[in-house]
C-alpha cells in the first residue's frame, strides 16, 4: 500500500498490527528492486503485518521526521512507534526473516 | 481489459509541470527543516489544462481526458514526439507510425548514415528517397506532417532552438552510429563512433535538463552491452534482482538495484555502455525519466506504413558494417551466396522485429517513468544461435527455389562463439502490455518477397563483394579464411541453448 504524509499517522500510527514502512524514491534503482519482493510480502502477511511504501520525495514532512538518510530505509513501527530499522536491499529470505522476527 | 498504463497518473505525464515544493534531493541532502505537511507536499500545473490551477499530482490517466485510447494502450492526444536521426532504418519507420496515430511527429537528422555507408562505397539495397521526397510523401499517401529539420545532434545550439520550437512531450533517440564493425575500422572510426555517441547524448542530457525535464528520454542501447557471460548468468534488465545475493568469504549481500556487469564487445558497443551510465547519472541528478532499451538484433522490412508505397520504405543495409546478421542472410540466400557465420556459428543473440520493435517503441512512448525514473527494458522477441538462425533462413529460402549452403569464416571478431545465454524480458510482457507478433518465418518471407524484386536483386549484386568482412578486431585488414561449407539440414543443433525468461 502506499502512504503519504497525510494517511501516515491512520495508516501507520494507529494501525492496530505492526507496519513495515519502506522508504522509496524514482531514481533509487536498490528500491525499484525491492519493489516486487515487498508486494509477495505484503500478500503472504495479508492480516498479520502490514507492508507501505512511501516516496521520500513527495512526502518530505515524514521523510525529515524519521531522519531518513539513505535508501531504500525500512522501519517497522508498533504501536505508533519504531521498534526496528534498516537500510539497503535485502533478499527476500532476509526481509522475511526480520519481518518474522519483529512483527510476530 | 485495462490498459497496461491506465494506473500511471500525473507523476509520469510530460503536461505536468513542477510548480511548487520541489527538492528531489529530499533523502539526506536536504538540510530545508520541513514544518507542515503542506510545505512538503510538491505541486503542478497542467500545461494542457491550465485551468487545474496549482494542484498535487493525483490524477490517473484513464481518469484524464487528455490520455484517449490507441491500438497499444492510451495516448496523450497529439502528444509531441521528437526522432533523433529520423532519417534512418528505426527513425523514419517510426515516424511514419507515431504519424499515422496521431502523434504529431517531430525530427532531426544530419544525414551521418547515409555519409558512412557512401563512405564505404556501400548502399542501401531497398533504395530509399531524399528527405524532401520523403516527406512529400508522407504527406501525400498518410496525411503525415513531420517537422523535420537538418540538424547534428552534436550541434547543441541548433537543436535547442528546434526543441524550444517544438516543446517535445517524448524524445526518440536513434542518433548514433550503430555499428560494431564500423567502430573497430581504424583509430578514426572508433573515435568517430564514440564522440557521435558519447558526446551526443551528454550534450542531449544537458539540453533535455534546461528545455524539456518533463519529457521522457526513449534511448536505444543494445543486449551487446550485456556481453555473454560464460558462467550462463542471466541477462537481468538493467539491475540485479533484489534475491541475486553474492557471497564472500563467508559473508552475503544482496546485489538489488545495483547496475549488473557490462561486458560491451566493440568501441561501438563501449559507447552505448557510457551512454547508460550518462544517462542513468542525469535521470539521479536532475529528475529527469528516462528508457534505456537494451535491443536485440533487429531485423526486417515490413510494417504497414513502410509497406504502402515504395517511396516510403526504409533503408535496408547489407553491408560488413552496417547490415545485420537476418538481413543479410537474405541477401545472401537471394544471390546464390552461402551464408556466412563467423567461428562456431554458435554465438546466440537476442532478436526482434522491425514492425515488433515499432510497436514497444509506442508503447514505451505513452509510459513514461516517474521523474528521476531511470529504467532499462531488454527488447527482444526470441533468441537464436546466429547458426540456427542461418538453417531457418535457408528453410525459407527452399520455398522460394533457392538451394543454399552455409559457410563459417574465421571469426573477425574477438568474441565467445561458443557460449550459454539467458535473458530476462518481463517489463515489455507484464508491464507494457506487449506480446509478439512477428515470426521470425514471417518476417523473413516478407524480406524475401521484396528483396526478389528485380530492382532490389540488382541492388544486391552491384553490392555483394562489401558483404564478406574485411574489418577485423585485431586491426588487421584481410579476408576471413573459409573455415567450411555445407549444405543446409545435414548439422544437429548441439551446444547451449537459449533461455528466454518472459
Amino acid at each position: 500500500m502506499e502512504i503519504t504524509d497525510r494517511t501516515f499517522e491512520r495508516e501507520v500510527l494507529q494501525a492496530d498490527i505492526p507496519v513495515f514502512v519502506d522508504f522509496w524514491a524514482s531514481w533509487c534503482l536498490p528500491c525499484k528492486a525491492i519493489e516486487g519482493i515487498l508486494g509477495e510480502l505484503e500478500k503472504e502477511f495479508n492480516s498479520q503485518v502490514k507492508v507501505c511504501k512511501m516516496n521520500v520525495d513527495r512526502n518530505r514532512f515524514t521523510a525529515h521526521k524519521y531522519d531518513i538518510f539513505g535508501l531504500p530505509t525500512y522501519i517497522i513501527f508498533k504501536n505508533g512507534s519504531p521498534i526496528f530499522r534498516d537500510m539497503a536491499a535485502k533478499s527476500k529470505k532476509e526481509f522475511k526473516d526480520i519481518i518474522e522476527k519483529y512483527c510476530l | 481489459m485495462k490498459s497496461h498504463n491506465a494506473h500511471k497518473t500525473c507523476w509520469n505525464c510530460p503536461a505536468a509541470i513542477f510548480k511548487g515544493n520541489v527538492d528531489f534531493r529530499a533523502c539526506g541532502q536536504s538540510m530545508e527543516d520541513i514544518k507542515s505537511i503542506e510545505e512538503g507536499q510538491i505541486v503542478i500545473e497542467c500545461a494542457r489544462r491550465p485551468e487545474l490551477g496549482h494542484f498535487e499530482p493525483s490524477i490517473t490517466f484513464e481518469q484524464c481526458p487528455e490520455w484517449i485510447p490507441f491500438p497499444y494502450g492510451l495516448m496523450l492526444k497529439d502528444m509531441r514526439v521528437m526522432i533523433l536521426g529520423i532519417d534512418g532504418y528505426l527513425g523514419w519507420t517510426l515516424a511514419l507510425k507515431l504519424g499515422n496515430l496521431g502523434f504529431r511527429v517531430s525530427g532531426i537528422d544530419n544525414f551521418l548514415r547515409r555519409d558512412c555507408v557512401m563512405e564505404k562505397g556501400a548502399h542501401t539495397i531497398v533504395p530509399i528517397e531524399r528527405m524532401t521526397e520523403r516527406l512529400h510523401a508522407a504527406r501525400e499517401v498518410l496525411g503525415i506532417n513531420i517537422n523535420f529539420r537538418r540538424i547534428d545532434l552534436k550541434d547543441r545550439n541548433q537543436l535547442k532552438e528546434f526543441m524550444e520550437e517544438v516543446k517535445p512531450e517524448s524524445i526518440v533517440h536513434y542518433a548514433e552510429i550503430p555499428s560494431a564493425p564500423y567502430s573497430m575500422v581504424d583509430c578514426t572510426h572508433a573515435i568517430r563512433t564514440q564522440e557521435n555517441n558519447v558526446l551526443g547524448t551528454l550534450g542531449l542530457l544537458f539540453l533535455i535538463k534546461d528545455v524539456v525535464p518533463e519529457s521522457c528520454l526513449i534511448k536505444l542501447g543494445t543486449m551487446g552491452e550485456y556481453g555473454s557471460p560464460l558462467t550462463g548468468r542471466p541477462l537481468f534488465e538493467g539491475i540485479f534482482p533484489s534475491d541475486a545475493v553474492m557471497h564472500w568469504e563467508g559473508r552475503e549481500w544482496s546485489l538489488g538495484g545495483e547496475i549488473t556487469p557490462r561486458d560491451p564487445v566493440s568501441f561501438y558497443h563501449v559507447s552505448k555502455v557510457q551512454d547508460t551510465f550518462n544517462v542513468y547519472e542525469a535521470c539521479k541528478y536532475w529528475w529527469l525519466r528516462s528508457y534505456d532499451i537494451m535491443q536485440g538484433v533487429i531485423y526486417g522490412v515490413h510494417t504497414d506504413e513502410v509497406s504502402r508505397d515504395p517511396r516510403l520504405r526504409t533503408r535496408l543495409d547489407i553491408d560488413e558494417w552496417f547490415g545485420t546478421v537476418v538481413n543479410r542472410f537474405v541477401a545472401q540466400a537471394i544471390q546464390d551466396m552461402p551464408l556466412t557465420v563467423y567461428g562456431g556459428g554458435e554465438q546466440i543473440r537476442g532478436f526482434i522485429a522491425l514492425e515488433d520493435a515499432m510497436e514497444c517503441m509506442c508503447r514505451l512512448i505513452v509510459s513514461p517513468p516517474e521523474p528521476g525514473q531511470y529504467d532499462v527494458v531488454n527488447q527482444v522477441s526470441g533468441l537464436h544461435k546466429i547458426s540456427v538462425l542461418a538453417e531457418t533462413v535457408a528453410r525459407v529460402a527452399e520455398t522460394y527455389g533457392l538451394d543454399i549452403r552455409i559457410q563459417r569464416l574465421e571469426n573477425p571478431r574477438v568474441e565467445a562463439d561458443r557460449h550459454p545465454f539467458e535473458v530476462v524480458s518481463t517489463k515489455l510482457p507484464h508491464t507494457l502490455g506487449f506480446t509478439p507478433r512477428v515470426s521470425l518465418e514471417t518476417e523473413i518471407s516478407r524480406m524475401f518477397e521484396l528483396l526478389i524484386k528485380s530492382e532490389i536483386k540488382k541492388r544486391i549484386e552491384e553490392k555483394i563483394h562489401l558483404i564478406l568482412p574485411k574489418t577485423r578486431w585485431d586491426g588487421f585488414k584481410r579476408e576471413s579464411d573459409i573455415l567450411e561449407i555445407y549444405e543446409h539440414g545435414i548439422k544437429k543443433d548441439t551446444g547451449f541453448k537459449p533461455i528466454l525468461d518472459t
